[in-house]
């Protein structure tokens, strides 16, 4: 008996019902939460990190607002907390009004609470890793490393943000461009596993070709580039910030392929072929 | 009908939409509103599908409240009329839509009921196998009142159906339509036969039920069919190849096994196999009694078939020491000393040249397939081993062939319905248990038993209800548009011969005659009558077609929808649908598909809803239209006589005759209906009556099983299968041939080319070609076959515009398009989805590219009957069809009148967004 | 403990869309949303073909990953084997149709119907507003199973407690019942029969069972 093997899975198509407001989430999601732990980093004491610590908030509150135009009964959205024992949604739902509380004590009260903000938004950012990788039925999503994927692309995203914005606060700081050349590193690293990881376990070849579509710009525009920027930033400062912009523009675009155009659903496998009556 | 609350009611009615039904179903109605198909859970034991309609009759509510219905009567305003031109339709009330239309047929009577050129000035077409007729209500007494009506305007009729098989099945063995004996066999060859989509409930959940048991299905067609999905292996044919494969597999069982591999005790008794035929290839019969001659082995001498103690031998080489023959129009030789051989001998010696080698070429089927396929038919036939059904031994044979549409149409059907029988025959499993069975008669009567039909006839063989051929009782004139008495005599003349005729000839020579036309013109008919049908969609060159119905002057239609034979038409008359109206039918016995019950009876199709707008039911129809045309006498007799239902009113102990001079209200006729057929059903024993139909929906008594099988029937009358050699079909031939020519005619001598006695393969594909480039059209530049295939969702269901059916079809493979195969896509830059241009040389088709494996490289499939332009949901598919672009031709029109749903195509990638 | 489960004998199935119209009639499931449909599966190449008929739908799986996704606690796992859906509860954040690998859910987001935006009556009648914009799936035809608690009937027995596919399927290929009954048809034709389940792999214990062939005669599974 003829046994299909698991890649050619049947009907496997792209999910429709989440587009790019979904993606803003992500995308909102893990750029603030990246922005908000570098800016916590780059100023211990808190004072110099409070404008980015905002901006990351708004950028994670722009992304739950995405996310409630997206949904189907926006005015039941409080439902989404009722589940935090076991839906990482729920628990993203949870961690983010933390963060928005502790990051207004943050910037009204108390800067060194800057700490547990970037704690929350790490934990958020790792929610959201949580919640795509709780998706069974998207064999791209469900794959472990494309939770590290999430996590580390919104880490760079935040750095490469940080880049950009810094000189409006401050004076350019190298170190942070060392971080983010760290950070291009271990996201291609990350890209390239994941991907790998894709084929090992024959997930649907539509998300693979959609992601291989993508390689070679992610791969130049989104990494060699910027990274080569941050090279000629050591000598010409104010061309970090392309590179940042190129690391974080790259992350959310991949991110918006990875949410609206890669995910392709599981499909069906027919394991054996029906026996059609022999004497 | 049961409530499970005060607002919900369950209600039993039937689906009758194609012709495997009925089916028992029910609704439920809430609130007034039917809401919910289910199946008839009380009718489960009883019905061979288990009480359950198929996917079709789901579709019934959106049918019932879909808001494209034409919901009252309309007339048409713009007299010029075309596909261009709006019909301008006008809402009227019955009264003057009644008035109208009986102001143009007491206008017909006055003048006449035949024209001048002896055609009904009347003509009807209704749709699909007689199915209609299940929901016209007493429709039929009024056309019986009537008188003559030509019914030869097919919508498809002949070319869409399994047609050859209708006419020589009923020959063979009163066989309309052919079914494996499913729950009995061990091996079906089943050869086009798309049984798992058109079979309905009851043939789907047999072969359902076989699989499981581990029968075997062997599918030979060129692309694999839902049925083919089924089965256990997949032979992919070229197309029309089917006569030369079993040729092929009739030669390997009589050349290449052992005799004892046959059942020849079947041959030598229950057949023709025996039978002397001499050097004129007719049978030697004997000089005082004219009846044939076999050889008795015991005194070694020729004696009449019919000698009692006679020992018959099946095979040898004998001499004949006087004898005569009776070759056409009685001419009688006579001969001494006669070399002769057995029928058997020569389909023996006729079938040697036809080696699975020969055949493998022309079918593209490997000939060790072909011998393997041989011997797994011999080797489960079981020869010698009995069975006991209903207390009665009978020989059990459990292997079957059957017959597809395409494999029954035109050129090549004759070949293979003769080589099916025969095969059964070579094992005795022709109708007994197991084997290949007829299911009912249409062409002969009555209806209800085809036991009754079988009387014996000349030659040891059944009686024949033929056309005449010989001088006197020829029919020179015909007496109908498609001249089914003149030119088919097979067909018969029974109520259902005329639509069994060659129903493209009416609709082609409305628009050209052949050369040396010499009889009366073919007219139009004054009034034309539509039901359930779309003529303008469901037959061929549709184009050519929708001229010809433009050009009919008064057109009636009882209306669903506009759809495209109704944009043509004079008078819409909405009738109350399947879900709005009452009327009683027969249920049960046998019947096609694979219809075979152990019960029979009468179901009743019911008022679920009230009917909307202002549907009418076609019984209140029939009785205004009897009353305002003077018929109202005749029509109530012949709903006396049963012509509206399942018996007459008055039988053997009773009497539910209806008063025949006032009209009388639906209710109150189906109820007399309700009431004659209990009381016959019952033989006396009980008399339930319309109330009580519409709670219980279905009333049966038992019937034995043994009904399933003609062969004790004809053991009994000690009759033979008319096989292997058709001397009588031989000398009918020659004798039309004679009359024909005697009046000068000489357009049908290709078609009399197929009364052989033993069919020879002739290139049956080669004839597309041919009509070709007689067409001024070269053959390489249509390098593929283009077949059309039916699906269980749309065949017959007159549903295209119901929503329903499109979505759920969008499931099976084919309803996007035209199915393709993949390789050969490739090769002409096609890709799936692609928009295609599929041309003949009669016009173009457009759909979307559908590629899959599972079609011959040859071959394009299109999925039923689409291209609307007119019907509302269905005009916005973009569906293909092979109608739009399949010739109607004289030229590929076989001696049954019938024509293969195929043609010669182009395909190639047109402008269009891909899917 | 109940169990209600489903077993498909894919031998049987014709591919027909019965089911499918049956449960779209059953449930009024506007157009486009299918809760469940038959797929017509292709393998192989010319001329070595085989086409199968596997009808899908919601698994009602042991460890539902939409359960566990599911922010609102509107689906719920029932006692009896069910995956349910609390359209009120529900937000329609689509996070179950993503978690569902067997593509069983489905979200509309305005009213439509057969012929537009305006109901045929029987539309009109089964219309329910709670059902836009929320996840939908088969239930099993859960207020069939609901009844029985209530008269006592059989799933999978009576018809009047059985879903809506499997009283319509024409060739019998579905059978409906308790597994944890030994008794019961379903349980007794798992093992008379060769069966797998969809994506067992991924841990969600479907309640759906495909039948394709007969047990060896040791009964070795």
């Amino acid at each position: 008996m003829k046994t299909m093997t698991f890649n050619s899975r049947i009907s496997s198509r792209v999910q429709r019902n989440w587009d790019w407001r979904a993606a803003g989430n992500f995308i909102g999601g893990g750029v603030g939460s990246g922005l908000i732990l570098w800016s916590a980093l780059m100023s211990p004491l808190g004072y110099d990190s409070l404008p980015m610590m905002l901006i990351g908030l708004a950028l994670v509150g722009t992304g739950l607002f995405c996310v409630w135009l997206e949904i189907g009964r926006p005015w039941r959205a409080l439902n989404v907390f009722k589940h935090f024992s076991t839906s990482w949604m729920s628990r993203e739902a949870w961690v983010a009004p933390l963060l928005f509380i502790v990051g207004a004590i943050t910037w009204f009260f108390e800067p060194l609470l800057v700490w547990p903000t970037a704690l929350l938004a790490l934990l958020f950012l790792y929610s959201q890793s949580r919640i795509l990788q709780a998706d069974k039925g998207i064999p791209a999503w469900r794959h472990p490393r494309c939770a590290q994927l999430v996590v580390i692309t919104g880490l760079t995203e935040g750095c490469g943000l940080l880049l950009l914005l810094l000189p409006l606060v401050d004076e350019s700081q190298p170190w942070s461009w060392v971080v983010l050349f760290v950070l291009l590193g271990l996201r291609l690293v990350a890209w390239q596993r994941y991907r790998d990881g894709l084929t090992q376990a024959c997930a649907p070849l539509g998300s693979q070709k959609c992601l291989e579509s993508i390689h070679k710009k992610f791969l130049l525009i989104g990494h060699l580039l910027p990274a080569l920027l941050l090279l000629v930033a050591l000598l010409i400062p104010p061309v970090a910030i392309v590179a940042g912009i190129l690391a974080t523009v790259s992350g959310a675009w991949m991110k918006y392929i990875l949410i609206c155009k890669a995910a392709f659903n599981q499909g069906f496998d027919l394991q054996h072929l029906p026996v059609r009556g022999q004497p | 009908m049961k409530s499970s609350s005060d607002q919900t009611k369950t209600i039993p009615t039937y689906c009758y939409n194609c012709v495997a039904g009925p089916d028992p179903m029910a609704v439920k109605v809430t609130d007034g509103v039917a809401s919910e198909v289910t199946p008839n859970f009380d009718a489960c034991e009883a019905h061979p599908g288990n009480g359950r309609p198929c996917v079709k009759a789901y579709g019934l509510i959106q049918k019932t409240y879909n808001p494209n219905r034409i919901l009252q009567p309309m007339k048409r305003t713009n007299p010029k009329k075309g596909m261009k031109e709006d019909p301008g339709f006008e809402p009227i009330s019955w009264e003057e839509a009644l008035t109208l239309l009986s102001d143009k047929l007491n206008g017909i009577r006055d003048k006449g009921l035949v024209d001048e050129s002896g055609l009904p000035r009347m003509a009807a077409t209704f749709g699909h196998g007689g199915t209609p007729a299940n929901y016209m209500g007493t429709f039929p007494a009024f056309l019986a009142s009537w008188g003559p009506i030509d019914f030869s305007f097919g919508s498809g009729q002949g070319v869409k159906c399994v047609h050859s098989e209708h006419l020589y099945g009923e020959f063979w063995h009163r066989a309309f339509t052919v079914a494996a004996d499913t729950p009995n066999t061990r091996f079906v060859l089943s050869i086009g036969t798309n049984v798992d989509a058109t079979g309905g409930p009851s043939a789907i959940a047999r072969h359902a039920d076989a699989r499981v048991r581990g029968y075997k299905r062997i599918q030979v067609e060129p692309h694999q069919s839902v049925t083919g999905a089924c089965s256990a292996e997949w032979v992919p044919i070229r197309p029309k190849t089917d006569a030369a494969f079993m040729f092929a597999l009739i030669h390997c069982m009589l050349h290449e096994h052992d005799r004892q591999q046959l059942d020849l005790a079947f041959l030598r008794d229950r057949t023709a196999s025996p039978y002397l035929v001499g050097p004129d290839g007719l049978y030697l019969r004997d000089p005082e009694s004219a009846k044939p001659l076999v050889w008795d082995l015991s005194s070694q001498a020729a004696v009449p078939f019919d000698t009692s103690g006679a020992e018959l031998a099946l095979e040898g080489a004998f001499k004949v020491k006087r004898a005569i023959s009776v070759d056409a129009d009685e001419q009688r030789h006579e001969m001494q000393d006669i070399e002769a051989a057995t029928g058997f001998n020569k389909l023996v010696e006729h079938v040697a040249q036809y080696t699975p080698e020969w055949a493998a070429d022309i079918c593209d089927i490997p000939a060790e397939t072909i011998r393997r396929i041989a011997s797994e038919f011999l080797d489960n036939a079981c020869i010698g081993e009995t069975i006991d059904i209903d207390g009665v031994e009978m020989p059990f044979r459990p292997v079957a062939v059957t017959l597809g549409k395409s494999v029954n149409n035109g050129w090549g059907a004759y070949e293979c319905c003769w080589a099916r029988t025969l095969m059964a025959v070579l094992v005795g499993a022709l109708e007994v248990p197991g084997g290949t069975l007829g299911t009912t008669v249409r062409l002969n009567r009555p209806h209800e038993d085809r036991h009754l039909s079988v009387k014996p006839g000349v030659d040891g063989f059944m009686a024949q209800k033929l056309n005449a051929t010989d001088k006197e009782n020829w029919v020179a004139e015909p007496s109908g548009r498609n001249a089914h008495t003149t030119l088919v005599p097979i067909v018969g003349s029974s109520a259902w011969s005329q639509a069994l005729g060659p129903t493209q000839l009416a609709w082609m020579f409305q628009k050209e005659r052949p050369e040396g036309w010499n009889m009366p013109v073919p007219t139009k008919p004054d009034i034309w009558l539509i039901f359930r049908s779309n003529p303008a969609i469901s037959f061929w060159d549709t184009h050519s077609l929708v001229e010809s119905i433009a050009d009919f002057p008064y057109t009636v239609s009882f209306a669903y929808t506009l759809d495209e034979t109704n944009w043509m038409a004079d008078l819409l008359l909405p009738e109350a649908t399947d879900l709005e109206s009452t009327q009683l039918i027969p249920v049960g016995g046998t019947k096609f598909v694979e219809q075979f019950w152990k019960h029979k009876g009468a179901i009743l199709r019911q008022k679920v809803v009230e009917p909307q707008g202002e549907a009418k039911d076609f019984t209140w129809i029939s009785t205004e239209l009897a009353k305002r045309t003077g018929l109202l006498e005749k029509y109530n007799n012949a709903i006396n006589r049963g012509a509206g239902g399942v018996s007459p009113l008055k039988g053997e102990g009773y009497d539910f005759t209806l008063d025949t001079k006032t009209p009388h209200p639906p209710e109150q006729i189906w109820d007399a209906i309700c009431k004659s057929a209990s009381a016959k059903l019952s033989d006396n024993k009980e008399v339930k009556d319309l109330d009580w139909f519409k709670e219980n929906g279905l009333y049966l008594t038992p019937m034995s099983q043994k009904l399933w099988y003609l062969y004790p029937t004809m053991a009994e009358q000690g009759l033979r299968f008319e096989m292997p050699y058709q001397e009588r079909l031989l000398r009918i031939g020659k004798e039309l041939g004679n009359r024909l020519h005697e009046k000068d005619i000489a357009w049908w001598d290709e078609q009399l080319s197929e009364y052989a006695a033993l069919p020879v393969w002739h290139d049956i594909p080669g004839r597309w070609e041919t009509a070709l480039i007689n067409d001024g059209a070269d053959p390489e530049d249509y390098p593929f076959w283009l077949l059309a295939t039916k699906s269980m969702q749309y065949h017959t269901g007159g549903n295209v515009g119901i929503q329903l059916m499109q979505e759920v079809s969008q499931n099976v493979r084919g309803h996007t398009g035209v199915i393709m195969n993949t390789t050969s896509a490739a090769r002409l830059g096609i890709g799936h989805g692609d928009r295609v241009a599929i041309r003949s040389h009669i016009g173009v088709t457009y759909g979307r590219a559908e590629l899959i494996q599972g079609v011959r490289p040859d071959t394009l499939v299109i999925v039923g009957q689409f291209d609307h332009w007119a019907t509302p949901y269905a005009k916005g598919l973009e569906m293909p069809s092979l109608n739009t672009i399949a010739p109607m031709s004289l030229e590929l029109t076989d001696a049954t009148g019938s024509g293969a749903d195929i043609v010669r195509v182009a395909i190639s990638k047109v402008k269009g967004e891909s899917l | 403990m109940t169990r209600y489960a489903m077993a498909v004998d894919l031998r049987r199935c014709v591919g027909c869309q019965t089911c499918t119209a049956a449960c779209k009639q059953k449930n009024g499931t506007p157009p486009g949303v299918q809760w469940r449909r038959v797929l017509d599966i292709e393998t192989g190449e010319f001329p070595d073909v085989r086409r199968s008929f596997m009808p899908v739908a919601c698994m009602h799986c042991d460890e539902p990953a939409c359960e566990e996704v599911c922010p609102t606690t509107a689906t719920k796992k029932r006692d009896d084997g069910l995956v349910s859906i609390d359209y009120d509860l529900c937000i329609g954040c689509a996070n179950c149709v993503m978690a569902c690998p067997y593509e069983a859910r489905s979200i509309v987001h305005k009213a439509e119907f057969a012929y537009g935006d305006k109901p045929m009556a029987h539309e009109a009648q089964s219309f329910d507003p709670a059902r836009v914009n929320v996840s939908t799936k088969c239930t099993f035809c859960i207020d069939r199973i609901d009844l029985a608690e209530e008269t006592g009937l059989t799933p999978g027995v009576d018809h009047q407690v059985t879903p809506a596919c499997v009283n319509s399927c024409v060739s019998g290929a579905m059978v409906f019942g308790d597994i944890e009954d030994p008794d019961s048809e379903i349980s007794k034709l798992l093992k008379e029969n060769k069966s797998f389940r969809q994506n067992e792999e991924l841990g969600t214990g479907p309640g759906v069972y495909y039948i394709w062939d007969k047990a060896d005669e040791d009964n070795d599974l």
